[in-house]
């Protein structure tokens, strides 16, 4: 998960900014691993958006993976 | 648990015992992989079979004298396999399919004296080894007493094909030999061992004395002489029991030339008892298949025909039955390794955790197991390891005992005596599933104890604990055991009525000098309701795993049906055997799918609607789609629709079921009023059955959805999409992020989707 890149194009947008998102590196962690990821978040206050497909999919996978180290 | 544990635990499963024809055979031939290749037609592969244990399949085959076929356990149902006369089909229709190994040579030299069927195998196995042998006989050839047999029987051919194949391995063949004292004598110095063949020596010639033989080791008084075969010690004559003397020798041989135990761990050599257990319910007789012409044998069809009545002996009684053991292909033996060497890794991962946390620990494998075999107490302790040694995953029981915090918390616990009256004789306890799923059923009942139960009937809402014992949070568990315990104390030590049977159980083992009593042993001691109700159609009746040990509160519930004129249909697996729904052992959390076949399998055993007494069985088998009903639901008309088809409240109905219980109970009762909960949960939610199925799935509540609306109405911290103005909003109560998509509605919120993850994001992040 390290590497990869998860932006991909959204209607979504920032209400408290009004800002639409962006593509940014962000570090996300678990337990005692950290992941530097592209997610798509507002450059004014930071928020970060994890799309459904992303929580219930991939993520899941890694959490499961790391939950048994 | 550590190595001896371990071997102690995997000889209870005695799954990889030999089949009864292969213990009872001498040389252990696999007959039963035998039976399985001529069923399919494979006589290649039957022969197969033959050839990596006989040692000569086109001698053995045709002559064995079958010991094997009295143990065949089809003789328990109508007649034995027909094991001889299929080797002499077998052998009669294939060529030798393969030629084991021959190891490099390891040096020495070996005299086998005498070439009987015994000397020819101690040969061909000690060469097979790398152990030079060579055989010297009187006779012309090699063959020894099996030379008298008729060509019909035994045709001359097999005695040269014999011989080729000890020239293959090796070994040499001195015939003609005069074998006097003097010649036998000197090869008995000149050789690191011999073997002498009795069936094949002038017994008056033997270089030692006759009787000193052992019959473990077949060595003789005379060290590095060795001697078997001739006769048994019944007196008869036994070509598999030459072939078993022959390689029992070589295998002593082996030991003596490396100066190891002559004796160490032999008793599984030649005909030994086993531990199998093969259960034969169900199976129903047929006619053994003799061949249609008696001396040319078996056809290929006859054959297949015979063997295709093997029923392929092995146990995997607790697999049978067990969705959780089918469902890791596993039967106990090698399970236990798999858990053991997880526990046992350093670094890596712990490729059992899953495994460890998906059995519901409902016992049944251990009822059903000829040898007791504990799964679910090797589960639970698996997992106090892993919670004591910090590697417990968070994932599999969190949201269960986060729930089971709930039902603890002042919003849900409340502990009174009955309204009016400072004393208790007995304390009502119904559960947190019960008051989670039912909560009507919990006013009625109390009520009518109140009434019916003179002396103070208080009432305890709370949690057992269960969940924690289940999780293998011991620390947890103990200390809800000890405030449960100083509550009943408060309250003067009265009986304690439990309504759910997972409550008694874990009262019964962890609290035993309490006072517990079930509530349908109450209900069946005294007068009836007189509202009671009854179903229409005759209903199975689903006992809760939990009560596989308390037969009395089995009874009572059937003695209650029969006062209701409930009309009950048993099936196979209840009692001792039942099912458990999926809920046991936190089973359905740790393994959503698994706990849904779990309650299917539940559901299965009969065609006919259900009845539990177990609120997590009602609700449980009720979401697989199958009509139940609660057997309060008949005693006190809990509701006006049928029983039968109360849908499952879900998750979170019952979590704001036990709440509102609490809430309700105190404002009626004791005209109390019940702490205020959180602002967010006044938050006002609608979704459609859909969406509240997929959230319950996904184990979110409403009070989740409450939250995340809540923070992001008050903040305005959230994403908004302009199109349709949709709200996605995250927030994070503890350790799980949960995102809600919604929008504002006329009155409140409509939920279209709700997901969560447990990794952090850099806003969480501290
Ligand atoms: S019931 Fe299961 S655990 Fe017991 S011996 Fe048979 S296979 Fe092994
Ligand atoms: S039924 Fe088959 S496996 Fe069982 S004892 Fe007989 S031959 Fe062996
Ligand atoms: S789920 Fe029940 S029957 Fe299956 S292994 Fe676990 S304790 Fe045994
Ligand atoms: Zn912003």
């Amino acid at each position: 998960m390290s590497q990869f890149s998860f932006v991909e194009a959204t209607d979504w947008q920032c209400a408290a900014c009004n800002q639409p998102l962006e593509a940014t590196k962000v570090q996300v962690t678990y337990l005692k691993s950290a992941f530097h990821v592209e997610l798509m978040t507002c450059p004014k206050c930071g928020f970060t958006l994890i799309p459904e497909d992303l929580a219930v999919g991939k993520m899941l996978e890694v959490e499961q993976l790391l939950e048994d180290k | 648990m550590n190595q001896i544990q371990l071997r102690e635990l995997e000889s209870k499963c005695i799954q990889e015992e030999y089949p009864f024809c292969s213990a009872a055979c001498p040389i252990h031939v696999d007959v039963r992989a035998f039976m399985a290749s001529l069923a399919k037609g494979d006589t290649r592969g039957a022969r197969r079979v033959l050839d990596r244990t006989m040692p000569f399949p086109e001698i053995l085959g045709r002559i064995c004298d079958q010991p094997c076929r009295s143990q065949c356990k089809r003789v328990e149902i109508d007649a034995p396999l027909a094991i001889g006369r299929l080797e002499q089909f077998c052998v009669g229709a294939t060529n030798t399919v393969i030629k084991l190994p021959k190891l490099p040579s390891k040096g020495g030299k070996f005299a086998i004296l005498g070439a009987g069927l015994s000397g020819m195998t101690a040969a061909l196995d000690l060469s097979r080894k790398g152990r030079p042998a060579t055989i010297f006989t009187s006779s012309a050839s090699p063959g020894g007493s099996l030379q008298q047999l008729e060509e019909s029987i035994l045709p001359g051919k097999v005695f040269a094909h014999a011989q080729e194949m000890l020239a293959h391995y090796g070994v040499e063949i001195q015939t003609s030999i005069n074998m006097n004292q003097e010649n036998i004598t000197a090869l008995v110095h000149e050789y690191d061992a011999v073997y002498c063949d009795l069936d094949d020596l002038d017994q008056s010639l033997l270089p030692f004395a006759p009787n000193t033989v052992d019959a473990i080791t077949l060595a003789t008084d005379q060290a590095g002489c060795f001697a078997g075969g001739g006769k048994t010690a019944e007196g008869s004559f036994s070509p598999v029991y030459q072939a078993e003397q022959g390689r029992r020798a070589a295998l002593s041989i082996e030991r003596f030339i490396q100066n190891v135990s002559m004796t160490a761990q032999r008793e599984k050599e030649g005909a030994c008892a086993t531990r199998m257990y093969t259960s034969i319910e169900g199976i129903a007789p047929t006619a053994e298949i003799t061949p249609g012409d008696e001396p040319a044998g078996y056809t290929a069809e006859e054959a297949k025909n015979e063997a295709g009545r093997c029923i392929q002996c092995e146990c995997l009684e607790c697999v049978k039955q067990c969705v959780y053991l089918q469902e890791y292909k596993e039967y106990p033996k090698p399970w236990i390794r798999k858990i053991f060497n997880s526990q046992t890794i350093v670094q890596g991962t712990r490729a059992a955790n899953k495994m460890i946390n998906a059995c519901s620990l409902c016992g049944q494998c251990s009822v059903i197991c000829p040898n007791d075999f504990p799964v679910a107490e090797v589960c639970r302790s698996s997992r106090v390891d892993l919670v004591e040694t910090g590697h417990m995953p968070p994932s599999p029981h969190e949201f269960a005992l986060e729930d089971m915090e709930f039902s603890l918390s002042d919003y849900c616990a409340l502990v009174r005596h009955q309204p009016g009256t400072t004393r208790s004789s007995y304390v009502f306890y119904p559960g947190c599933q019960l008051s989670g799923s039912n909560p009507e059923a919990v006013k009625q009942t109390y009520a009518f104890l109140r009434d019916t139960l003179g002396g103070g009937v208080g009432l305890l809402l709370g949690c057992c604990g269960i969940p924690a014992h289940w999780a293998g949070r011991d620390q947890l568990f103990a200390e809800t055991m000890e405030a449960f315990t100083k509550d009943v104390e408060r309250l003067g030590n009265p009986t304690v009525i439990t309504a759910c049977t997972s409550c008694l159980s874990v009262f019964k083992e962890f609290v035993p000098n309490m006072n517990t009593v079930s509530l349908w042993n109450i209900l069946d001691k005294v007068d009836l309701p007189t509202q009671t109700t009854k179903p229409a159609r005759a209903l199975t009746l689903h006992d809760p795993c939990t009560t596989r040990e308390q037969s009395e509160l089995r009874a009572s519930v059937r003695s209650l049906c029969e006062k209701l004129k409930i009309e009950v249909v048993e099936h196979d697996f209840t009692g001792e055997t039942t099912d458990c729904c999926g809920y046991g052992g936190l089973m359905q959390y740790a393994n959503r799918k698994l706990g849904e076949k779990a309650v299917a399998r539940k559901a299965e055993r009969s065609e006919l609607d259900g009845l539990a007494y177990c609120a997590m069985c009602r609700d449980n088998l009720a979401a697989h789609g199958r009509p139940v009903a609660h057997l309060l639901d008949y005693l006190f008309a809990t509701t006006e629709d049928d029983p039968l088809s109360r849908t499952n409240p879900g998750y979170s109905r019952r979590h704001e079921n036990r709440a509102r219980l609490k809430s309700d109970l105190l404002a009626n009762l004791w005209q109390e009023e019940t702490i205020e909960r959180p602002a967010h949960t006044a938050i006002k939610i609608q979704l459609n059955a859909e969406v509240e199925q997929l959230l319950n799935n996904r184990l979110i509540l409403l009070e989740d959805l409450q939250k995340v609306i809540h923070h992001a109405e008050n903040s305005g911290s959230y994403l908004l999409n302009p199109n349709n103005g949709h709200r996605l909003a995250k927030y994070r109560p503890i350790r799980v992020t949960y995102w809600v998509k919604y929008e504002p509605i006329e009155e409140g919120f409509l939920v279209h989707n709700g997901y969560s993850h447990r990794m952090i994001l850099p806003e969480d992040q501290k």
